[in-house]
Order: C-alpha cells, then sequence, then structure tokens
C-alpha cells in the first residue's frame, strides 16, 4: 500500500485518537510547566481537523475529495484547523509545521516520499523558529523537532515513508527526555525557571506524539504480518 | 470596588466592536465572522495595504485609526491579548494590495508571534508580507531582555505617517524602509500614578500607595522598572524630556513632534497642562516642538497616567504627519 491520502488521513486521525486518550496526561505536564491548556488546545485542533474529514467543508463541497486522494489533503485538513481554530500561540505553531508539511508533500506528488517529509519538517521547523523566535535548546517543541529534522534528512532515498518516520519518532523522544533536563528560555516554561526543572515540555511531547502516530500501528502489526507471511504495507 | 460598565466581562470587547462599527459606519466595516474591521474609503494609490491589531483596551488604537490615509484594516484581540492569527491573516488578504501588505506590530511576543504566523501564511498564497516593528518604548530598553523595547505611543505616530506615506504610491520594501528609520527616531515614556482596573476582578492591577509614581509604566498593567517620588509637574516632564531625548537622535534641524497621550483616567485639562511643561522644557534646550497632538491614543483601560512620544522629525516625516487623514479618532 503507498502512502498516499489513505495513509495520511489515518496518521492524521490516529493522532487524534492518541491526543484524546492522554488528553489528560498532557494537561498534567503543562500544568507543571506552562499554562495547562496545552492538551485542550491541542485537542480541539484535532476534533476539528477530523470533524472536516469527516463531515466536508461548510459550504457542503468533501474538503477531501472521496477518491483517489492525494497525501497531501488531510495533512492540509490538519494545519488549516490547527491554524485557523486553535487559541494561544503552540497550537497555531503546530499549524505551521502541518502547513509546510502540506506543502511539501503537494509539491511530492500524490503520494507521500521520504524526501517531502524530510523537506516539509525542515521547512516547519525554519517557520516556527522564524515566528517565535526559539532555537532547539530553549525547552520547546523544537526540541524534539530539531533531531526529528535530522534523522529525516538523513534517510536516504529510497527509505520508506514509515521506516524514516521510525526513525524520525525515536529521536524525538530522545529530544523529549532532554527537554526535562534544561531550564527553558522561551515559550511557556520560560516564566518558571527551575519549577518546571525534570519535567520534559508538553510541546516536544506533542511533536514526538504527532511522529510516533504515523507508525505506531505499523510497528506493532509488522512482526505479526511478517510471522504470518504477509506483507508489510507502509499503511498504519 | 471599581467596576465597568459592561453587560458581560467576556462580551464587552464583541459588544464595543459591534457598537464602534455603528457609529462610525460612514469610515469603516467590521467583518465579525473573522473579528476585523476594515477602512470603507482607501486611496486608490496606494500599492500596499496597511494592517495593524493588537488587544483591546488601549481605545482608540487601533480600531480608531483605521480609515483614508492611516489603517486599511485592524485586528483586535480580546483586552490585553494579541489577535489570532486567522484574523490578522483575513484581514490582510482583504486588504492587500497589488505589492501586498505591511504590518504594524507593537513589540509584544503574543503580537509578533501571531503576526507572524499570518505572514508565514500569506507567504502560501503568494501575498507579500513586511513587518514594522515598534519599539518605542524607553522603560523597558534593557540589553538583559532578549525580547527588546515595548511597543507603545509610538504606534500612532508611525500608523499616521506610514499611511501617508502608502497614500504616495511608495512600495512594500521603501513603505518598510521608512518606517524602520521612523521607529528609530521615536520613544516614549510613561508614567502612572494610578493602576488599571482589572475587567475580570474589578481589582487594581498594583497596589501604589499615594505620592508615589509608577516611572516607566506599561499599558497592561505592568509595573514601572521604578517609582519615583511624586513631584512637581514641571520637574516630572523636565525629567521625562530629558530621558527621551537622550535615548533619540539630535533632530537635523532641532525640531519634533510630539504626542501626549492619557492612558485612560487623566483630564484633557491635564494633558494639555503638561503639554504645556513639554514646550517649555524644549525651549529651553533650544529644540522646536513642530507638531503636538494631545489627548487619549494608546490608552490602558483605566490606568491614571499619560504617555510622551517625541519623534525626531524633518521635513518629510512633518510632511506625513500634515497630509490628510479620516478616521474615527484623527481626521483633518
Amino acid at each position: 500500500m503507498a502512502e498516499d491520502g489513505v495513509f495520511t488521513e489515518a496518521w492524521v486521525r490516529e493522532f487524534a485518537r492518541s491526543v484524546a486518550a492522554c488528553e489528560s496526561e498532557l494537561t498534567a505536564l503543562d500544568q507543571l510547566a506552562g499554562d495547562g491548556d496545552f492538551g485542550v488546545n491541542l485537542r480541539s485542533g484535532l476534533v476539528a481537523a477530523v470533524g472536516v474529514l469527516d463531515r466536508g467543508t461548510a459550504d457542503g463541497r468533501a474538503a477531501v475529495p472521496r477518491r483517489p486522494r492525494a497525501a497531501h489533503e488531510p495533512l492540509r485538513v490538519l494545519a488549516t484547523a490547527f491554524l485557523d481554530e486553535v487559541g494561544g500561540t503552540s497550537g497555531p505553531l503546530f499549524g505551521l509545521l502541518f502547513q509546510e508539511l502540506a506543502a511539501a508533500a503537494r509539491a511530492d506528488g500524490p503520494r507521500l516520499t521520504t524526501h517531502a517529509l524530510a523537506v516539509g519538517t525542515g521547512r516547519g521547523l525554519a517557520a516556527i523558529r522564524r515566528v517565535g523566535g526559539a532555537a532547539p535548546g530553549d525547552k520547546t517543541l523544537l526540541d524534539a523537532l530539531h533531531p526529528a529534522v535530522l534523522a529525516l534528512a538523513a534517510c536516504p532515498a529510497p527509505t520508506p515513508p514509515v521506516r524514516a518516520l521510525d526513525r524520525a519518532s525515536v529521536t524525538a523522544w530522545d529530544g523529549v527526555r532532554r527537554t526535562a533536563g534544561r531550564s527553558a528560555r522561551r515559550g511557556r516554561a520560560s516564566y518558571l525557571g527551575e519549577r518546571a526543572a525534570g519535567v520534559p515540555d508538553p510541546g516536544a511531547v506533542g511533536v514526538a506524539l504527532f511522529l510516533t502516530t504515523a507508525v505506531r500501528p505499523v510497528t506493532v502489526l509488522a512482526p505479526f504480518l511478517k510471522a504470518a507471511g504477509a506483507p508489510v504495507s507502509g499503511r498504519p | 470596588m471599581a467596576r465597568y460598565f459592561a453587560r458581560t466581562t467576556g462580551s464587552l470587547v464583541a459588544d464595543a466592536l459591534e457598537g464602534f462599527a455603528r457609529a462610525h459606519g460612514d469610515l469603516v466595516a467590521y467583518h465579525p465572522e473573522h473579528g476585523y474591521l476594515r477602512a470603507r474609503h482607501s486611496s486608490p494609490l496606494r500599492r500596499v495595504g496597511v494592517v495593524s491589531g493588537g488587544g483591546s483596551g488601549h481605545e482608540p488604537l487601533h480600531t480608531g485609526f483605521v480609515g483614508a490615509g492611516m489603517l486599511d484594516a485592524a485586528c483586535p484581540g480580546q483586552i490585553f491579548a494579541s489577535p489570532h492569527n486567522r484574523q490578522i491573516f483575513e484581514a490582510s488578504r482583504a486588504v492587500a494590495r497589488r505589492e501586498g501588505v505591511l504590518h504594524i506590530v507593537k513589540n509584544y511576543t503574543g503580537d509578533r508571534i501571531n503576526f507572524g504566523i499570518a505572514a508565514e501564511r500569506l507567504a502560501h498564497e503568494r501575498v507579500p508580507c513586511a513587518r514594522l516593528l515598534v519599539d518605542d518604548d524607553l522603560a523597558s530598553d534593557d540589553p538583559a531582555v532578549a525580547v527588546g523595547r515595548r511597543g507603545t505611543g509610538g504606534t500612532v505616530l508611525l500608523e499616521k505617517l506610514l499611511g501617508a506615506a502608502a497614500d504616495r504610491g511608495l512600495g512594500l520594501e521603501e513603505l518598510t524602509a521608512l518606517g524602520t528609520r521612523l521607529a528609530g527616531r521615536c520613544r516614549s515614556l510613561a508614567v502612572a500614578s494610578a493602576p488599571p482596573t482589572s475587567p475580570t476582578t474589578g481589582r487594581p492591577a498594583f497596589e501604589l500607595p499615594p505620592g508615589v509614581l509608577e516611572y516607566g509604566v506599561g499599558i497592561h498593567g505592568e509595573r514601572a522598572g521604578r517609582t519615583l517620588a511624586d513631584e512637581p509637574l514641571d520637574a516630572l516632564v523636565d525629567r521625562m524630556t530629558t530621558s527621551l531625548l537622550a535615548a533619540l537622535p539630535p533632530p537635523p534641524d532641532g525640531g519634533l513632534i510630539a504626542l501626549v497621550s492619557g492612558l485612560g483616567s487623566v483630564t484633557r485639562l491635564e494633558l494639555y497642562a503638561v503639554l504645556r511643561e513639554l514646550g517649555r522644557a524644549l525651549d529651553g534646550r533650544g529644540l522646536a516642538l513642530r507638531r503636538s497632538l494631545v489627548g487619549e491614543f494608546v490608552t490602558a483601560l483605566d490606568t491614571g497616567g499619560f504617555c510622551l512620544t517625541l519623534l525626531t522629525t524633518d521635513e518629510e516625516a512633518t510632511g506625513l504627519y500634515d497630509a490628510p487623514v479620516s478616521t474615527p479618532a484623527w481626521r483633518w
């Protein structure tokens, strides 16, 4: 199965399910290292995105054409939901990442490529840095995104996107762990100083979760499928 | 306990915007679905749309300056909160001209981020966009603070001068360069003898004993870096003038434009008296007050204080200041 719109739509839906399942944990993290609204904001963006995927747009046209659909379309829905509907600052900053991912996926054609993932996350990282002024190491979402961008860029072109995303998500979680040991210079935790020590940055957790949800169902299933002799698809 | 006249605290901004649109329907149109105000009339010579915005509670900033000769659109946020990037994005798309749109942004983290996100979105739509950051507040001029000086009273002067420059058909790059030069020649300083009242709690934003002034107060109820024992008005204005002039480049022909803005609960009677002292302070230094404007321009709810803004002017800037303008809060 190719990494087309079916793959990216399943990715967005899995991200939404994961965030819904751990919203209270995200909120608890953000209460320790921020103002406590991150889980709610992330969830509201995903509810809006899934709503569009389910219903089509308000004017009655399908936001995502039924079939065949290109990989960038569900990512574009995700981007617009986060840019338009989510309050605060970190939600719309996620929207910038999704916007660049969607644009890079669109440029590469109907199927999601490892190249598009590398280019899109790289441009997303640059856009978030331009707008927010933070740098990797400041204890923000960039601390998960930056290593993920490097990991994706290091994957040779023939690497299947799911394998590339798997590697990226591993490095993103390493980045999340490092944020716990840092004090913040920018963003939500910068107002708390030492009080946020030991707490991983919720925005970084959000990025790692996003990358993980693209591959988790596949990586969980893969050994079973292999054992059964079934082909391992790129579809979560 | 002080209180505001409002239907509910939460609806105050939306209610005020509806009323504002009713009062000034000949000059502005309100777009409630995207939350911005747009000028009904704008020079056809403009090649660039001019957009500003920021938290509410600073009226007449920014809504009062939408109209011919100043802003094409303004995006008001909730009280003391940045507008949403969608407001800015939609407003910018609506008023962009052939050469795009200029964002006039007060230097606060939330405003920078939301205008920045809107600019990123505009880039994806191929709408050229540039930003002029207004950072005129002397009180926050501390190299140790990464975010830099805040934006305050100078915003109004820059909106006026850049609006006039846009009317002359300047392109996006020229306009941004002019704005950057003017912003570098503009500094403000505010003092307060009474804090603003929080609309949600009805309590003062901070405690200030009688006989004491906050020297360098912010426009969101931020305390100043220091307090000062109250002193006669001439001495206070002279002190402020000294601080402002030390931070400004020397005027080429000794000319300045001044803005004296009440912060919310200071009478015009007092503000004109402040201008008298400013004029005397400048006379004493051999400097000329070429133009002056007195009233409420950038307020901070009901803060009991005033803000002095000085801009070193030249023939070009004075000409832009004098150009015609027709907005709810500034017209000639």
